[in-house]
């Protein structure tokens, strides 16, 4: 394998692991963010900032930044997840932003707005891929577990969830303290891929795009998250000879997916035997179509 | 006490600006209820289209500036016509709006990278940057009392519109319900292109002064989301609001980098965002969203 492919292929697992937060909070328990590349930067900068200065071996320093970051969504998501709907969105984006500018202004702990060099690439393909299998692991049996039904319960109708019972309020801070741990651990391996990382790579660009992956591939199914990252991730890789237009394409492919169709491309549909027992119901009008869509 | 007063007048200066700007947002959002951040994009275009005019056509800047106001509205409305209307008419979810706002933001910015290529431009010495002695009490620009000026001049024309002609009260309408005023007999397609095209030439005029104030580059549109914060703090949807709110700004934003530090000027914005949002979410002049079981 080239290290070209090796390169792209490590990419797509830090993608993939920080969208498949994201997709727990936006697809699943209907909080719309635009502000977790905030969270990535604090997983990036305390994994570098422990593995550079004090010498932490790696997996340590990687999860430390994944805790780093659910501790602070935890202290941030109290006040703010009171908020519904689309201030809730407002809100993240000033979030995410005063955590980059927090880190700009870092002096000699951050380094700065130009950035902090020299962390030890210990992001190897097999690291990258080990901690997607394992953080996917988890996540798919999360959201098809007692969890995952609480949160998709206060997702379609959080009065009747709370009316059942559900602390609605509890489960919405602990899907965002978990998405939080997702984006930061990506950010941690980001950090040490590149080995030098930069706070204006955690702007709102990139928090726009870990959300327009997820509904890309559609809201509320982890497996198109998880194609949406694999599409966006290549287009912007194939087009990188025609760079000057390659965020053209992203944009114009981002208005396009709304337009033609919105639901993303896998709908609420996971990809498996249920997802092919609906389009058949669908072509051949079998009345278990809708019993067999996975909600 | 100088410098006070100084910093106070470069403080409603550049709100004046911002509020050009976040009044846009605030229409849009109370017509649609959905924030549209190709804003941004609408400004950038008013910019080059006064830049190309004067540099290579060679207009005066009256001519250039209803060129620039008449070309950004325009965008406007083909933005809407385009990539909006074909998604509003098949779902009610504003979500899949705000994501494709930010998709037409990246697209409009790209647009601009490509074909003129993405280097800071000055736009040629139209607006006057002397200084100006007030009654001895402080030193200003002329440029900051001139955009203020046009700022209050742009938004008197705009509360005249919704004030006192039909139109104008065709939006208001549509703003307490799209959906009954299109039953009343409201063009509600007319309506919203109307909203759409105002939007677009107030960003535009905010745009010929920021590119004044800062050059002009494609990039420039992100700085309206200083403006979207506005009007925010303001309430989504008030057009005094809106206006309160980026005066507001603009004073913490210039009183801070004048007596605390420039880099945290930044830093002043987002905080006020966040804890207009705890405090009171729906701004300070915003309709209570009240909830309903």
């Amino acid at each position: 394998m080239s290290v070209y492919t090796e390169g792209i292929i490590v990419l797509l697992c830090i993608n993939a692991i920080a969208a498949m937060g994201v997709s727990l909070l936006t697809g699943f328990t209907g909080i719309f963010s635009l502000g977790h590349a905030g969270y990535m930067a604090v997983g990036a900068y305390a994994a570098a900032i422990l593995t550079f200065r004090y010498n932490v071996h790696f997996i340590i320093a990687i999860l430390a930044g994944g805790t780093m970051a659910a501790m602070l969504a935890y202290i941030i998501g109290v006040p703010t997840l009171r908020l519904v709907g689309d201030y809730y969105a407002i809100a993240s984006i000033g979030l995410g932003e005063a955590i980059r500018l927090i880190l700009e202004n870092g002096g000699t702990i951050t380094r700065g707005a130009r950035g902090f060099p020299g962390i030890p690439p210990y992001t190897t393909l097999a690291v990258a891929f080990c901690f997607f299998l394992i953080m996917a692991f988890f996540m798919f049996n999360l959201i098809n577990g007692r969890l995952g039904r609480a949160f998709k319960a206060c997702r379609d109708d959080y009065i009747a969830a709370s009316l059942l019972g559900y602390n609605t309020a509890k489960y919405r801070i602990l899907s965002l303290v978990l998405s939080a741990f997702y984006c930061g651990i990506s950010g941690a391996l980001l950090a040490g891929f590149l080995s030098f990382i930069q706070p204006i790579m955690f702007d709102m660009m990139k928090s726009t795009e870990l959300t327009s992956v997820v509904v890309f591939g559609g809201l509320g199914s982890m497996t198109g998250t998880l194609l949406g990252v694999i599409v966006i991730t290549l287009v912007t890789e194939l087009f990188r000879p025609i760079s000057q237009y390659r965020m053209l394409i992203y944009g114009a492919i981002l208005v396009i997916i709304m337009v033609i169709r919105p639901e993303g491309i896998m709908g609420q549909y996971e990809f498996g035997p249920n997802m092919f027992r609906a389009i058949k119901g669908k072509l051949f009008g079998n009345h278990f179509a809708k019993e067999s869509r996975k909600l | 006490m100088d410098i006070l007063v100084q910093q106070v007048i470069n403080g409603l200066s550049l709100g004046s600006v911002y509020a050009l700007i976040a009044v846009g947002y605030s229409l849009v959002y109370s017509i649609l209820m959905f924030s549209n951040f190709a804003h941004g994009g609408f400004l950038v275009i008013g910019g080059y289209i006064c830049y190309f005019a004067l540099k290579n056509m060679g207009t005066g800047i009256l001519i250039a500036g209803f060129l620039s106001l008449l070309g950004a509205g325009a965008a406007a409305i083909l933005t809407e016509r385009m990539a909006y209307k074909p998604i509003r008419e098949n779902t009610n979810n504003t979500l899949y709006l705000l994501i494709a706002s930010m998709g037409m933001s990246i697209v409009i910015e790209n647009i601009f990278v490509v074909t003129i290529g993405g280097r800071f431009r000055a736009l040629p010495a139209i607006i006057p940057t002397q200084p100006v002695h007030l009654f001895g009490m402080a030193t200003t620009s002329a440029f900051d009392l001139i955009s203020l000026i046009a700022a209050g001049v742009f938004l008197g024309i705009l509360q005249m519109i919704l004030v006192k002609t039909k139109w104008g009260l065709a939006i208001r309408a549509a703003a307490y319900n799209l959906r009954i005023a299109g039953l009343m007999g409201v063009n509600v397609n007319l309506l919203i292109s109307i909203t759409f095209f105002i939007a677009g030439t107030l960003a535009a005029v905010g745009g010929i002064f920021l590119a004044v104030r800062y050059t002009l580059y494609p990039q420039l549109g992100a700085i309206t989301i200083k403006a979207f914060v506005a009007a925010v703090i303001g309430g989504l949807g008030s057009l005094p609001g809106a206006v309160v709110g980026s005066i507001l700004l603009g004073l913490a934003e210039m009183l801070t980098s004048g007596f605390i530090s420039s880099q945290l000027r930044d830093l002043v914005v987002f905080f006020f965002l966040v804890l207009t949002l705890l405090v009171r979410p729906q701004g300070l002049f915003g309709k209570n969203i009240g909830e309903k079981v």
